[in-house]
């Protein structure tokens, strides 16, 4: 069985499925990074990555949701790093309050629409990404802590700052907040 | 109170069994609850409902160009995988030849006078093993760079290996400038099998076009006696 999960795992298994669901992973990385360079360096990597690593394909899932996983991951990195370099060449601060490249307001304002972006933009990258994460994606709390490298408190507490945030902006809820 | 984190947390199944339990009763027994948590859910999905944008075709065709590198890299690096075992095997095969060489050389300088037609059968026996070994040393060395360094170490103990069977079988068979040559690589070679530093990538260029202009000679005088 091993053996025909293998041999199945060629790169023609790996162009049919870069073929089918290509739109989805580069979505779901544009949303993490909101900038198309870095979300297309995402889904690459998570390739490569998978298909240096297709011995350890058990076919528990099927292999677009394993490389799915992979550039989310991915995705999440490169933010991590550029946020680094950046926050090594501009005050972080200003880079923590929110995306402020004219590309990524860009992306947001085509992507998510007026209302919405203006809510998304008041979320940090981290409230971004959580919310994305377990909202969208379907994450464990814990799978995301792991992949953001923060405790677990810090994840829900970021998760339910980001849903009160989109609730003020998007008026969900109407004071029923204790 | 049932607060909004908790419904939240209801919803994406991260309580105990205890409070989901405890929500669970709450939710069938308030319906303003059960729709305040819909209200919720549908407000955030609009939220996270977000249209998706075509892949550009450059990025596109750039995973796919990285897919097709990354597998023919796959081929190219299981080579020398497959090389190493057939390596043995030239490695043997060139054991027996040498050896059997020897033996050819040492009955040659037996006191009996042998024949022309026998004589001849040596001599190209010889100089067939030799432009072997020289040909598949050289390729060898220019294999170097990739190897790991225990595949380096046995590949270079090898060369030597055959290195000093061929200068023992040209020292018999009257070449001894030749037997000086192949025996002048060897202390290059233990440096490489060694790892040390000082033996630079000009010495294995150096090393390799000795040995192509010695496979050159051989070439051009084939039956000469003297082939340097």
């Amino acid at each position: 069985m091993l053996t025909l999960l293998k041999s199945w795992v060629r790169p023609d298994a790996f162009h049919a499925v870069l073929n089918e669901r290509s739109v989805r992973w580069y979505n779901a990385c544009l949303r993490i990074t909101r900038d198309a360079d870095l979300a297309a360096d995402a889904v690459q990597e998570a390739l490569l990555k998978a298909w240096n690593h297709r011995d350890e394909f058990r076919g528990e899932a099927a292999l677009d949701s394993w490389i799915h996983r992979i550039a989310l991951n991915a995705a999440i990195d490169l933010t991590r790093r550029r946020k680094r370099r950046a926050e090594d060449e501009l005050d972080p601060e200003s880079f923590e309050a929110g995306p402020t490249s004219s590309a990524e307001s860009q992306y947001v304002e085509q992507a998510f629409g007026k209302d919405l972006s203006t809510a998304m933009q008041r979320l940090s990258t981290k409230e971004r990404q959580i919310f994305l994460l377990k909202h969208v994606e379907g994450w464990r709390l814990e799978e995301v802590a792991e992949s953001l490298q923060m405790p677990i408190g810090s994840v829900k507490n970021s998760l339910f700052r980001a849903v009160r945030k989109l609730r003020v902006d998007l008026q969900v809820w109407r004071g029923e907040h204790d | 109170m049932i607060n909004d984190e908790d419904l939240l947390l209801y919803h994406y199944r991260e309580l105990d069994a205890a409070d989901r339990a405890r929500i669970g009763a709450a939710l069938s027994a308030q319906p303003e609850l059960a729709q305040r948590l819909q209200a919720l859910i549908a407000r955030l999905d609009v939220a996270a409902s977000i249209p998706e944008v075509e892949v550009p075709a450059q990025a596109l065709q750039r995973w796919r160009v990285a897919l097709d590198r990354a597998a023919t890299e796959t081929r190219v690096t299981q080579a020398p995988r497959r090389f190493s075992f057939p390596l043995m095997w030239q490695a043997a095969a060139a054991a027996v030849t040498v050896f059997a060489l020897i033996f050819s050389v040492q009955r040659v300088m037996q006191p009996s006078v042998p024949t022309e037609t026998a004589r001849s059968v040596e001599s190209y026996a010889y100089e067939h093993g030799l432009k072997v070994h020289l040909a598949s040393t050289e390729r060898r060395l220019a294999s170097l760079e990739e190897a790991s360094p225990e595949e380096r170490a046995r590949l270079v103990d090898t060369i030597i290996g055959q290195n000093q069977m061929y200068a023992l079988a040209a020292e018999r068979a009257g070449e001894p400038q030749l037997a000086r040559v192949l025996r002048a690589f060897n202390p290059i070679l233990e440096d490489l099998a060694n790892g040390r530093g000082d033996t630079t990538a000009a010495d294995v260029s150096q090393l390799s076009f000795e040995l192509r202009v010695m496979q050159a000679r051989l070439g051009a005088g084939a039956s000469s006696n003297n082939i340097l």
